[in-house]
């Protein structure tokens, strides 16, 4: 049997059957103790648990049983972060879950077919968060609905919990790469190839927009104590039932990256079809119902065919592919862009250089910060003469620009911001959506700021294009400057506790 | 950073050349080494203390203790600095890229040339004092033991692994550049001290050592950084990765021979499954 996932907003209803279900699954399967490996708990712990701040959050107590260490150490901490072993993993995450819920439901007399909704945001009037979530009462009226996390405080910290569409995006899904570099140039759609060595600095397009910054704006964080809500957190965000919406959703998205256009394909490399375990990661292995546990690979993970479910709509957002678009504003005729966007998307290694970068770190306290990012000449001008040939016979594809943010480090994973180019000074940042090169929320900073963490303190490094700013310089003929500005807006001011610092701007420049 | 799917870069190219030729000279001059002639000495350790002290004095020369750092440092510490010099390389702008590299390099031989003499110096020192070569040696790998095991170890691979942000411009990016390679050269001293005596005291074993000591430090480092505490750390990823890399390797090359289909396994419901314990 396939089994559909579909839309929450347009199951029939706020409490229809699916969802019902699922609050039904959820609350038998939140009364399973900490031990039990498909309880509700243990399931969270297996995308990442902190000890101390479950504990403050309420979520472990003295009284509960801890699992033996040898199913802590196979299943706890598995989430895969800046990696390019993001999607599958979390998909593989998803379909387990799903398969301890839909058990927990026919066993309580529901469907046998039940599927995972999924949460789309990106649709007019969807961007709410779905009214079964936000109630803590049941649709008869009583409360302890399991749906309902007190923990999840929106974008202002203030209980009110929608996604701000104004400043998310699907550009990621323009990015004919899966995996990217992670030296400056794009991070591609699924993330970077990391290696044999794990560090998980720069998270990826898909990872980056929109899966961080719903993480960060759904759960933001408690104003009194500080504490972040729990999507916020990796080491918390299983514990929200929104999440499984949110990832059904982001698993969604690579399903329309693959079919929109064909041309994107997953890595065939041997290091990404077989997973962490030949770079000398650990495996991925969940537990089912009925007491096996499951061992995949991100190979198995591509095709949806295959694994047994599908989702109502995987239709592209919009017609006109990216590469094919800035072709045409940048003068090639469409007969031409199409067939240098079909030889863009097969192209071989790229090469990436610095353009320019600011000169000091900046922290980012209050309602704004600014920098400028000085830019080197010589550069400057094979980044000119680059789009002034495109097109023409022989020439290479134009260059894309990439901003990145460095050595982001801090304290407050909820923090989020978008960040502009050359803003006039004193201009409404939101009047200027054309100035954007991106959104983010910094979800899993705090983890990578410890000194004795897995990212050894460096924090994270996130990428966004902005090929769009500088084609729009390049054709008003204002490219030709010695910096350019930029500023740091943040959703909501900033404080100092939050010891947001980001250690360098830097500008590249990447080529076919 | 561009990088050809077929040729390596070429400073991967020099790095690769100064390891070997290090190699070559080591190998080729292994009698001559100050601690392994020094060491392998066996009427020395039959004189009084006092004797065997004028006779370590005489061997040493600090132009030999300077080549003898620089020879060991070249051979064993390159294969660590690819990564933060990818780092570097990749953070600068194109045209700086040698220059970047080669002020890291510098801060962090200097760094590891102070180290590699003043550990010579604690290995003569601690040859002059022990009453015999095998109670010297075995004090040496207990410390070694403990040092492998200590939270300050940790401490230090942590750090190892910092890709710190650098200046893009003029003096601040030298000063960055070379800054990283002092930094990292430490963290790196520090990690590996007592490895690196342990192998100054293998007398006329120390080439050996030093291959033995240098895969185990390459391997080492290829584990993630993590919490500080007391446990034994080695080269397990660097094994799991061995032997995953060549088992995915074997199966390929055996498909290939046998034009298999593929084995239906990924169909979920039908993926291995195990039962939990």
């Amino acid at each position: 049997m396939a089994y559909t996932r579909k839309n929450v907003w347009e199951l029939g209803g706020d409490w229809a059957d699916p969802i019902l279900w699922y609050a039904r699954g959820v609350k038998a399967i939140k009364a399973r103790p900490l031990n039990e490996p498909t309880g509700w708990r243990f399931y969270a712990a297996i995308h990442g648990i902190d000890q101390d701040l479950w504990r403050q959050l309420g979520y472990l107590s003295s009284g509960d049983p801890m699992p033996s260490s040898g199913d802590t150490e196979t299943y706890w901490n598995q989430c895969q972060h800046g990696s390019w072993y993001f999607l599958p993993w979390h998909r593989g995450y998803l379909i387990a879950f799903e398969a301890v819920v839909r058990d927990a439901v026919v066993k309580l007399g529901g469907p046998s077919d039940w599927a995972l909704p999924y949460w789309n945001y990106f649709k007019p009037n969807q961007d709410a968060l779905p009214p079964a979530f936000a109630s803590a009462n049941w649709p008869d009226g009583d409360g302890d609905n399991p749906l309902y996390v007190p923990q999840r405080y929106g974008p202002n910290n203030d209980g009110n919990v929608y996604v701000p569409v104004s400043a998310i995006s699907l550009n990621a899904l323009a990015d004919p790469d899966f995996s990217g570099l992670a030296s400056g140039g794009s991070p591609g759609f699924g993330g970077v190839n990391t290696g044999f060595n794990h560090s998980g600095q720069v998270h990826g397009g898909i990872e980056t927009q929109p899966h961080d910054w719903v993480h960060g704006l759904v759960g933001g964080g408690d104003p009194q104590s500080n504490l972040p809500g729990l999507m916020s957190d990796p080491d918390t965000a299983g514990l929200d039932p929104i999440f499984w919406l949110h990832h059904a959703n982001i698993d969604r998205l690579w399903e329309v990256w693959r079919n929109n256009p064909t041309s994107h394909v997953d890595p065939t490399d041997a290091n990404w079809v077989n997973g962490p375990l030949v770079v000398g990661g650990g495996t991925f292995v969940l537990p089912m119902p009925g007491g096996v546990s499951w061992t995949y690979a991100p190979g198995q993970m591509s095709d949806l065919s295959q694994l047994n479910y599908t989702y109502d709509d995987v239709s592209p957002p919009a017609a006109t592919p990216e590469v094919v678009a800035r072709l045409e504003r940048l003068g090639v005729p469409l007969e031409t862009a199409n067939a240098l966007a079909r030889s863009t998307a097969m192209a071989g290694p790229k090469t990436v250089e610095l353009l320019g970068a600011n000169n000091e770190s900046l922290r980012l306290i209050g309602a704004e910060a600014g920098t400028s990012v000085a830019l080197d000449a010589a550069v400057q001008r094979k980044v000119s003469t680059n789009l002034e040939t495109a097109g023409a016979a022989g020439r290479p594809a134009p260059d894309r620009i990439f901003l990145n943010l460095e050595n982001v480090r801090g304290l407050n994973d909820a923090t989020a911001f978008s960040v502009y180019i050359n803003l006039p000074e004193g201009e409404d940042p939101t009047q200027h959506p054309e100035l954007l090169a991106g959104s983010i929320a910094l979800f899993g900073v705090r983890k990578a700021t410890l000194a004795d963490g897995e990212h050894a303190g460096d924090g994270l490094t996130f990428v966004f294009e902005i090929t769009h700013i500088i084609d729009a310089m390049h054709l008003a003929g204002t490219l030709n400057v010695s910096q350019l500005r930029v500023r740091l807006v943040p959703i909501k001011p900033v404080p100092e506790a939050a010891q947001i610092s980001i250690g360098r701007i830097s500008i590249f420049r990447q080529s076919s | 950073m561009g990088r050809s799917a077929h040729w390596p870069d070429i400073w991967l190219v020099v790095l690769g050349s100064i390891i070997l030729l290090a190699w070559w000279l080591l190998v080729r001059n292994s009698g001559d080494l100050m601690m392994s002639a020094f060491c392998s000495s066996d009427t020395l350790w039959a004189l009084p203390l006092s004797v065997r002290l004028d006779e370590a004095l005489m061997l040493v020369s600090a132009a030999q203790l300077a080549s003898d750092s620089a020879l060991m440092v070249c051979a064993m510490m390159p294969p660590l600095i690819i990564a933060p010099l990818r780092h570097v390389r990749d953070r600068s702008f194109a045209r700086q890229r040698a220059r970047a590299t080669i002020l890291f390099a510098i801060g962090y031989g200097v760094v590891w040339m102070i180290a590699a003499v003043v550990l010579q110096l604690i290995a003569l020192a601690a040859r002059w004092a022990a009453p015999t070569p095998l109670l010297c040696f075995g004090l040496a790998v207990v410390t070694a033991i403990l040092w492998q095991v200590s939270p300050t170890k940790q401490w230090c691979l942590n750090r190892c692994h910092r890709r710190p942000y650098l200046a893009a411009f003029g003096a601040a990016a030298d000063r960055d550049a070379f800054d990283f390679g002092l930094t990292n050269g430490a963290a790196c001293a520090g990690s590996c001290w007592a490895l690196m005596l342990l192998t100054l005291l293998m007398g006329q074993g120390q080439i050996l050592g030093m291959i033995a000591v240098t895969l185990f430090v390459i391997a080492e480092r290829l584990e993630s950084p993590a919490r500080l505490k007391w446990r034994w750390r080695g080269p397990s990823r660097a094994l799991r990765i061995a032997v995953a890399q060549a088992r995915m390797r074997l199966t390929a090359a055996l498909a290939a021979e046998h034009v298999v289909t593929p084995v239906d396994d990924s169909v979920f419901g039908r993926t291995p499954c195990r039962i939990i314990t």
